[in-house]
């Protein structure tokens, strides 16, 4: 019992120097902790190294040992794994939907079901039609007819406005902000900033880049440029009129407070 | 269970082959709807418990082959003890590989049926012919190897290990094969300015085949089923050991257990690097991939890959503690004090040397060779020594040091789109979140329990081991491990699937399921646990069943205390 409690005293107090330490240095709290633990963690160990030795132990007491060893263990491995911030499904369930769903309706199931939506649409709008003539009278259709049409068109303000919301969804959706920073956002150093991209790029050569990474090369990325970082798979990936979205949003970006390296010309 | 009904088990796993073959080239087949798991747990259940069969029964032979060749050439019955109850085992587990693989085709075909249309159709060859030939081979030899056992001795021993040695072959290669198609789906074969489909269809089968993930997965898994196979024999020797009656079994048992651990772990210290070569190549293959594993979807995963290794590195360097405690004369064994020091400057080290000099530069061996080596190399020049006792304590220190270098985030967060400032490492520290210290993480572990190993060869040179003597705790130290070990693999089986993403085959094939998205890091290990545990009932089941029988016959005696120079 001695033995435990100077381990257990040690362990607290490493630990509280640790914390100590680790709040001067301004670690937010969750890391603060997680050095804690790490010494505690460091306690348990040295308590079971001058632990007295376990007697042998046989038959169905061994058995029951071993039984309740296993829940313990199961239950520390589970609940371990829950401890750690878990990942939403929820998130990327519509990215996934999104990206896939020009690929599925390429596909003889996708053409299959996109006829039935298609016909079930078509016999719900008949149905409503039905009933709306059945409640107003024969002269209602033409009227509401001509209401539907007027209200159809769409300005060319709100169609540009769809293209940058569609660029933006790219951005997410293709994941771009794992390797490049934007808005202070993303990027692990592994691409370039591309706040300013737009002063140096037009739509057609940002088009050009994502299409083709070895097209332009950012100045000091010359070995990411020689290992092909850059995937080469968005041509496979995306759609066309996804891609110019993508490269039209990107080129509004003309921000020369932020050093975007300069795109060299390769191809 | 009698060789017939062995052949009947193993005809039904070809017939499932073959069939699965047939069955896929029937145009449309709809799929089927698991009740509660949905169709790709079931998937992921049957394939992992499948996997976790066949890297016992391939991994198994590798060091029962090496322990028979020792029993051979030191005379020692033991070793031959060993390789014969292991391969009892081993026996049993092969009709349940063959009987988890044909399930895992039909649910496969049940579940997927254009997508495994598809992939046979890709690798016709592979599973219609090369496959199941090898799987014949294999099945024949490894029952000719067990039934010689006892008439191949004394002259023809040597023609026995040389059929145990062909069985680790074409064992070898039956896992070399089947990871092209395995590979194949995290990393098609594709090439610069042509769209992976077009360079599929000019693709032919060794181009599948020999992929970018392709040698270093067979690396991963080649070393990955030694260490396993390893840990198993632990676990086996642990049951023995607990059940034993006799004075000479628990010695025997204690050995064996010993024997068990040393592979594994043996093994187990190369694992990191090969896992590390396996992402490295995931990596390169496509950029987009690296931040998917570490910083984004499934950076959890990896924290807890981290903390499981550190358990386990923790766990074996426990086990050998215990073993030197029942080693009489252990006090008298002193080390340079040397060995405590390069253990805590390494970590620092090694990461400001790797940090200047990245992977792959060569550079830094210049540094880190002459750090690591020195303890060994003018370690005797040195006067000044310390006790092994103190050794082994700066090297728990050390790995717990490890563990937390190791185990420390760059956010607390699942995703890095998540990220915020009250979450993330400051920035002046977030060095401890990126791969030089990572890999100082790796290395102190490995280096700490090399040391440790050094100690213990050092303590038996000098003093008695009293076999059958060890701390019981140390028994459960052997379940843990392999407990570990396997909850592992499955943690780490389910990541390499999950690269995927939302797709069968990775950029070729999406999966349009609903199901196609990242589960959370919880649900995978409530799956993983209950893999791991139906994995271990059955294991258990089949050493009860093999073993246990031949408590009645008697072995030669052996334990009591033993010179150690006769080990």
């Amino acid at each position: 019992m001695g033995n435990v409690i100077k381990k257990l005293v040690i362990g607290l107090v490493v630990g509280g120097v640790l914390v100590g330490v680790t709040r001067s240095l301004e670690f937010p709290v969750v890391f603060q902790m997680m050095f804690f633990a790490y010494a505690m963690l460091g306690a348990v160990v040295f308590m079971m190294l001058d632990a007295p030795t376990l007697k042998p132990m046989t038959g169905v007491k061994s058995l029951i040992v071993l039984v309740a060893f296993y829940l313990v263990i199961c239950t520390a491995f589970i609940s371990g794994a829950s401890m750690w911030p878990q990942y939403d499904p929820e998130d990327e369930k519509g990215k996934i939907d999104k990206i896939l769903k020009p690929k599925r309706a390429a596909t003889e199931l996708g053409k299959a079901e996109e006829l039935i939506a298609r016909a079930k649409a078509l016999d719900e709008q008949a149905k409503a039609l039905a009933v709306r003539l059945k409640a107003l009278g024969a002269d209602q259709p033409a009227k509401d007819q001509g209401a539907g049409t007027a209200a159809s068109p769409v300005t060319g303000g709100a169609a540009t406005g769809d293209v940058m919301k569609v660029g933006e969804e790219q951005w997410q959706l293709q994941e771009c902000y794992n390797c490049h920073k934007l808005k202070g956002e993303g990027g692990k150093k592994r691409g370039p900033e591309l706040d300013n991209i737009g002063s140096y790029l037009t739509i057609e050569e940002i088009k050009q880049k994502v299409l083709d990474p070895k097209s332009f090369m950012a100045e000091g990325f010359e070995k990411e440029y020689e290992k092909g970082k850059m995937p080469d798979k968005y041509k496979d990936l995306m759609e066309e009129a996804d891609v110019i979205a993508l490269a039209s949003w990107l080129n509004t970006f003309k921000n020369t407070a932020v050093n975007t390296p300069k795109p060299i010309k390769k191809k | 269970m009698k060789t017939w009904r062995r052949s009947l088990v193993a005809a039904c796993a070809l017939l499932a082959l073959f069939g699965g073959a047939a069955y896929a080239q029937a145009p449309g087949v709809p799929s089927v709807e698991f009740p509660y798991t949905g169709n790709r747990t079931a998937v992921w259940i049957v394939a992992q418990l499948h996997i976790l069969f066949a890297g016992f029964i391939l991994g198994a032979p590798i060091f029962v082959v090496i322990s028979e060749w020792l029993g051979y050439r030191k005379q020692d019955p033991r070793y031959d003890r060993l390789a014969k109850e292991v391969t009892k085992v081993t026996v049993i587990l092969y009709s349940m590989t063959a009987l988890t693989g044909g399930l895992f085709i039909f649910v496969l075909l049940a579940t997927y049926p254009q997508f495994t249309t598809w992939l046979i159709n890709h690798f016709y060859l592979v599973f219609a012919v090369i496959y199941p030939l090898l799987f014949i081979s294999e099945t024949i030899l490894l029952y000719m190897y067990f039934y010689t056992w006892d008439s191949w001795k004394g002259e023809k021993k040597a023609r026995h290990i040389a059929l145990g040695v062909l069985l680790n072959l074409i064992g070898t290669i039956t896992l070399f094969v089947i990871d092209g198609p395995t590979s194949f789906m995290n990393t098609p074969v594709k090439a610069e300015g042509i769209s992976p489909q077009e360079y599929l269809a000019t693709a032919s089968l060794w181009d599948k085949i020999f992929n970018y993930s392709w040698m270093p997965l067979n690396l991963h898994r080649l070393v990955g089923n030694v260490t396993f196979g390893g840990f198993v024999a632990g676990l086996i020797a642990a049951y023995m050991y607990m059940g034993a009656k006799k004075e000479e079994e628990r010695a025997y048992y204690d050995w064996m257990g010993f024997v068990g651990n040393l592979i594994g772990v043996g093994a187990l210290l190369f694992l990191p690097f090969m896992g590390y070569l396996l992402a490295y190549e995931l990596c390169d293959y496509d950029a987009s991939i690296c931040p998917y594993m570490m910083a984004d979807q499934l950076s959890m995963f990896f924290e807890m890959q981290g903390a499981m290794i550190g358990l386990i590195f923790l766990a074996s360097n426990y086990y050998i503690w215990l073993s030197m405690k029942r080693i009489e004369g252990v006090e008298k064994v002193r080390m340079t004090i040397l060995a405590p020091i390069v253990m805590v400057v390494l970590p620092l080290v090694m990461t400001k040397v790797m940090t200047d000099y990245p992977v792959p530069d060569p550079t830094s061996l210049a540094f880190l060779l002459p750090l690591l080596l020195a303890p060994f190399l003018i370690g005797r020049f040195i006067p000044l020594t310390v006790s092994a006792r103190t050794v082994i304590k700066v090297g728990f220190l050390m790995v717990v040091v490890g563990d937390a270098i190791w185990l420390t985030p760059h956010g607390f967060v699942p995703t890095g789109a998540k990220l915020v400032a009250e979450l993330e490492l400051p920035s002046d520290w977030n060095f401890l979140a990126l791969m030089p210290a990572k890999n100082s993480a790796a290395f102190t572990l490995v280096f700490v329990t090399v040391v440790n190993y050094v100690i213990y060869n050092r303590a038996i040179g000098q003093g008695t081991i009293v076999w059958g003597k060890i701390d019981f705790v140390s028994q459960f130290v052997l379940v843990f491990l392999a407990f570990s070990a396997i909850w592992t693999m499955g943690l780490m089986g389910a990541v390499r699937s999950l690269l995927r993403k939302y797709y069968h085959t990775y950029n070729l094939l999406p999966d349009f399921t609903a199901e196609s998205f990242t589960p959370t890091l919880s649900y995978s290990a409530w799956w993983i646990t209950a893999i791991t545990v139906v994995f271990y009932a059955v294991v258990s089941f089949a050493i009860l069943v093999t073993l246990r029988p031949s408590d009645s016959k008697g072995h030669a005696p052996e334990g009591s205390p033993v010179p150690a120079g006769a080990k």
